[in-house]
């Protein structure tokens, strides 16, 4: 399946998938619809390849990293474990953390972060002793878009009395936690690459900035941390240290994509040139879970 | 060395605090870093009320717009405006580097035609250095001057500087001759900007502040528009660097954004806020000695590339742990409502790239400290 789904991502798409969910600022481009057109095409064609079965689905979260994929797939992927019995189908949801309160069969709370709030069916709001599913769309729901660095699809959802379609009990962060830390594997490995590449082919005092040790034995360091996290993430007992699998993989993300950024100089700042979306969305994405420091407590 | 600063330099800096911490100025401050996507400041009221009192060109002659104090005075405003959240990239380009370039090495004739504006706060300037395929190594730019009757005629593009939008003319780097020696035959040219000959477009960025790529079509300069010699723009980098790279921006950049840090960290960041504290302090006596070197009119290279390099490493660095420590909240930028910090956390990260890249990078700091400090062969 992730092969097949490897394929999809090929060619023309590549590009416009990196930028899914970036929203312009200021410079023009492809707009906010033409964005959001992407992604529902793209769910669709992972949605029509089995990427909602779940099975094998750290491989898939690497490959979603390595494309820079955005969207509610792998929120999705722990809703549907989180709530087994209901009916989803093929709907996109949205994880809502935060704590909240309930009464007669409602919840009420703010959470922020949230992504692609504006474009799923269905919330799952997490995070306390019980888990709720609620039906996106009701007029109890306020959702606010986030300016942040990540220029992405973030939310501050507030329920305010908002009825509960499914109660389960509180998620277990395992098996998203293991997928994330794939997915930074991903992105850190496709930034590594844009940075191999262009150590290759930029020249500076006469010959390719990458035939300087410093920082060739730089790239090799890093590609061998990326070597081994990708080890972690796929080891079968991913799950009983996922925590602080994903706190390493977190780490490597921001440290990978700080050093492209360093390699590419000035070029890598510009909006067109993809080493400051890496930079941007290895921010984003690794915190979505916690800081590292959270991750590294002593797990309940 | 810890900085020594006497009772009068002491209180001039409470008297530049007690002006930037003005209600009015603080709101100033917080809309510019507010301004809708793709807009940026140019320069602010705030600059004008320092010109007007003779300190944003403190330094300067007091016929030239300054009041005639040492660079220590301008430090101290330097250090102050960054560590208040002034916008300070329009004011270093303008005064600090090519104003500063001006006033060492310009002609009488050039400095009372471009200092006075650039000391009151009321007029600007940039860097035209970097090309699209130049950045660290200058020696190679490819943009022309060819003679011209009495004058030149400028030919090329120029990319990845900031503020042209705002700037009135441009410190221009420009061959004249070529030569076994690629640093020779470089010139530094005094280039109006917004005239015939010209072209200004933006290059859109993560930081807040749009590059531009200029096109110089053949525009004409005349003799007296030379800074320096014709072909010794290189000597003239060698005077000016000194002041460029003494790391005082980007340690009062690091103060700022790990004094937002500490007031917002979570409990569990105890030791790690500690480390980057020594650094923050590290970095800072190591940009004053450069302050203190050049007051005592003595530059030391290998001081100012590690100023260079420690100080903007470690701006960098708390940046990008102001992210792993305080998570998604640090992300929101000073647009979002619930931004913590006004945004600084936002801006510095997306900032922090540059500043190891600009004045000379990292890499460039190291291959001299360890060929020029330690000797190894280059």
């Amino acid at each position: 399946m992730t092969t097949t789904i490897a394929e999809f991502f090929e060619g023309d798409l590549a590009p416009l998938v990196r930028r899914m969910a970036d929203r312009p600022r200021g410079e023009g481009g492809d707009t906010d619809d033409d964005r959001r057109e992407t992604r529902a095409m793209v769910w669709e064609g992972l949605a029509g390849l089995g990427a909602l079965d779940g099975t094998d689905a750290v491989s898939l979260a690497e490959l979603l990293g390595s494309v820079l994929y955005q969207g509610p797939l792998l929120d999705t992927l722990t809703a549907r474990e989180l709530f087994p019995d209901a009916d989803l189908g093929q709907a996109p949801v949205a994880l809502a953390v935060g704590s909240y309160d309930d009464q007669d069969g409602t919840i009420s709370a703010r959470c922020d972060f949230v992504g692609f709030a504006a474009e799923v069916d269905h919330f799952a709001v997490v995070g306390g002793a019980r888990s709720a599913l609620v039906q996106a769309g009701h007029p109890s729901i306020t959702t606010r878009r986030h300016e942040e660095t990540g220029r992405g699809e973030l939310y501050r959802v507030d329920f305010a009395d908002t009825p509960v379609t499914t109660w389960a009990g509180p998620v277990a962060w395992e098996g998203a936690r293991v997928r994330q830390a794939a997915y930074l594997v991903g992105l850190t490995q496709a930034a590594l690459d844009h940075a191999v590449d262009y150590a290759k082919t930029r020249r500076q005092f006469g010959r390719a900035i990458g035939a300087n040790q410093a920082l060739s034995f730089r790239l090799a360091e890093m590609s061998m941390h990326v070597d081994a996290a990708r080890l972690l993430v796929h080891d079968p007992d991913a799950s009983g240290h996922a925590a602080a699998t994903l706190a390493a993989a977190a780490d490597l993300a921001r440290t990978v994509t700080t050093r492209t950024m360093q390699i590419h100089g000035a070029a890598g700042m510009r909006s067109d040139d993809d080493a400051q979306l890496y930079y941007r969305r290895a921010a984003a994405e690794s915190v979505r879970l916690g800081t590292p420091s959270q991750l590294r407590q002593p797990q309940e | 060395m810890t900085p020594v600063f006497t009772p009068e330099q002491e209180g001039f800096r409470q008297e530049v605090c007690a002006l930037l911490c003005e209600d009015a100025v603080r709101a100033e401050i917080a809309q510019s870093r507010r301004m809708p996507y793709g807009q940026e400041s140019g320069l602010l009221d705030v600059h004008r009320r320092l010109g007007k009192l003779g300190w944003l060109a403190i330094n300067w002659p007091e016929r030239y717009g300054g009041s005639g104090a040492t660079i220590v005075e301008k430090a101290i405003v330097t250090e102050e405006m960054i560590r208040h959240g002034v916008p300070e990239n329009v004011h270093s380009l303008g005064v600090d580097i090519v104003g500063n370039a001006i006033n060492l090495m310009g002609t009488d004739e050039q400095k009372d035609r471009y200092l006075p504006g650039l000391a009151r706060g009321e007029t600007t300037a940039n860097v035209l250095f970097s090309e699209p395929d130049v950045g660290s190594d200058l020696g190679s730019l490819a943009t022309r001057a060819e003679p011209d009757g009495d004058g030149y005629r400028l030919t090329g593009r120029k990319i990845y500087n900031m503020k042209a939008q705002h700037s009135d003319f441009a410190l221009c780097a420009a061959r004249t001759s070529t030569g076994p020696v690629n640093y020779a035959g470089i010139t530094l040219f005094l280039v109006p900007l917004g005239s015939m000959g010209t072209v200004v477009e933006p290059v859109w960025n993560l930081s807040e502040e749009r590059f531009d790529l200029i096109t110089l079509d053949g525009i004409r300069i005349g003799r007296e528009d030379v800074l320096g010699e014709v072909d010794d723009g290189w000597q003239v980098l060698n005077r000016v660097l000194p002041f460029e790279r003494t790391g005082l921006d980007h340690s009062a950049k690091a103060e700022r954004t790990l004094a937002a840090l500490r007031e917002h960290a979570p409990p569990g960041c105890e030791e790690r806020l500690a480390r980057l504290e020594t650094r923050v302090r590290a970095a800072r006596l190591l940009a004053w000695r450069c302050i203190a070197n050049l007051h005592e009119g003595k530059p030391d290279e290998i001081h100012s590339a590690t100023a260079k390099w420690y100080t903007s490493e470690t701006a960098k660095e708390v940046s990008v742990a102001a992210v792993e420590l305080l998570g998604s909240r640090a992300l929101l930028d000073a647009r979002d409502p619930d931004a913590i910090a006004d945004g600084v956390f936002d801006a510095a990260f997306r900032e922090a790239p540059g500043l190891t890249l600009a004045q000379g990078s990292s890499e460039i700091m190291l291959y001299f400290v360890a060929t020029s400090k330690l000797g190894l062969p280059s």
